[in-house]
């Protein structure tokens, strides 16, 4: 349970975001060239002639829906895969060179792959893959791992049925691994996401968006759709972790 | 159903432990296992519930055991009730098990997360659950650690009446304190 926040501390946060605010609006008139550097009236007044067009919810609803079903197929996956190779070591040792090579190459590598080999389409789901899945196996892994070694002896000498085993004893020491591995991989599977569509331009994404505001120069509109995707990627993300924190209760 | 243990040899390292033991068990006794401490109480109990592969003897199979453990095992953040759930019955037994547990545990905590109880709390949940579990034979690892005389007597008490005819055996390095009960001593190799 988290302590309910102070109206000091709001009050607080409150002022380093008018802070931040400050500075940015400060260095966007000390370059003087909206082009250059949107200030947050422009980007706001960006934003504001966005939201109500239909490329803006079709890109929006095109992006969310990707990174979201890439990153619930690599969530489901890496735990199915993680649990196997708990369970069969030699499908750990089978894995590892892969998961490695997941984790080390480049994501722009993986993203020119890709679009080579099935077009822009899947890109983003693909790419949101490959970055969530190593992520989850190992999490599930060491969550797995972590298990208590003593309730599991007890739960085998009382002949405790394997599947509430492993809800109340797995599950339970699995959950804070996989909060953690969520909620770190979560921000991942956007920033790789958008930055897929950017390079790979699929129809009704915000990457194309992005690159589109990069060819006219609006510099105002990229800091609209920043904007957007942080706002989005925050959203989700507090979504899924309630989503994880309820069933882990 | 009899216990019978024979020929038993184990060696922790260097240091034997048991060499060529004999022991019988008979179905509802009630024993009590005394020495002094690093004399294999505990490795008994281990190679009783199969924890543990002796070097050399036979022990019986297909016996079920519940066990108090020497450190109380109990699921973290779950209620007393979910420990005894954990190991008989299911969401339908809950008023059940809170009967079972009231015996020995004051009922306004019995739905409280077992890390709120006190020390003396959680053994006591940890010898419920014993008990509540299926069992041909009940095994506790110094199971009064930590409990004062008028609980010691409590517990015990309970013990004995929820035993329902299954076998005890039960180790303790402090055999006077339960001189009032009817137990039989078993001795450990020197």
């Amino acid at each position: 349970m988290k302590p309910a926040k102070s109206p000091r501390r709001y009050l607080r946060g409150l002022l380093v975001t008018l802070f931040w605010l400050g500075v940015w609006q400060a260095v966007s008139m000390l370059v003087a060239k909206p082009v250059l550097f949107a200030s947050p009236v422009d980007t706001v007044k960006a934003l504001i002639k966005l939201v109500p067009g239909e490329d803006f919810w079709r890109a929006v609803l095109g992006s969310c829906g990707r990174i979201a079903l890439g990153f619930f197929l690599a969530l489901a996956l890496g735990l199915l895969v993680g649990i196997a190779a708990f369970r069969f070591s030699l499908l750990r040792t089978l894995l590892s060179p892969l998961l490695t090579m997941m984790k080390t190459v480049p994501v722009a590598s993986f993203i020119i792959l890709i679009l080579v080999w099935f077009g822009a389409s899947s890109l983003t789901v693909i790419v949101a893959m490959l970055i969530v899945f190593p992520q989850i196996y190992f999490a599930t892994l060491s969550g797995l791992e972590s298990t208590d070694r003593e309730l599991l002896e007890l739960s085998d000498v009382f002949h405790v049925p394997g599947l509430r085993v492993a809800w109340q004893v797995f599950r339970p020491a699995l959950w804070p691994y996989l909060m953690g591995a969520c909620a770190s991989a979560l921000g991942m599977s956007w920033k790789a996401g958008i930055a897929a569509e950017v390079i790979g331009n699929p129809e009704h994404s915000i990457g194309e968006q992005m690159y589109l505001s990069k060819i006219y120069m609006d510099t105002a509109e990229l800091f609209a759709w920043t904007l957007t995707v942080i706002l989005l990627s925050s959203a989700f993300e507090k979504a899924v972790l309630w989503l994880l924190r309820k069933v882990g209760k | 159903m009899d216990i019978v243990i024979k020929g038993l040899s184990h060696r922790f390292g260097e240091k034997l432990i048991f060499e060529n033991y004999d022991l019988t068990l008979e179905g509802g006794g009630l024993y009590g296992l005394t020495a002094p401490s690093g004399r294999g109480k505990t490795t008994l109990l281990r190679i009783l519930m199969g924890l543990l592969i002796p070097d050399a003897g036979t022990v019986p199979q297909g016996v079920r055991y519940s066990a108090v453990f020497q450190t109380d095992r109990l699921l973290p953040g779950r209620s007393a009730v979910d420990q005894l759930l954990f190991v008989r019955g299911g969401r339908k037994d809950r008023a059940e098990a809170a009967r079972f547990l009231a015996g020995l545990l004051p009922e306004n905590c019995l739905n409280q997360p077992v890390g709120e109880l006190s020390g003396g709390m959680q053994r006591r949940v940890a010898i419920a659950r014993a008990l509540w579990a299926d069992s041909d034979c009940v095994l506790m690892d110094e199971p009064f650690t930590g409990l004062d005389e008028a609980t010691l007597r409590q517990t015990a008490d309970f013990i004995l009446q929820a035993l329902h005819g299954r076998t005890l055996l039960l180790s303790t390095h402090q055999k006077e304190r339960l001189e009032a009960y009817p137990f039989t001593w078993v001795k450990l190799p020197e």
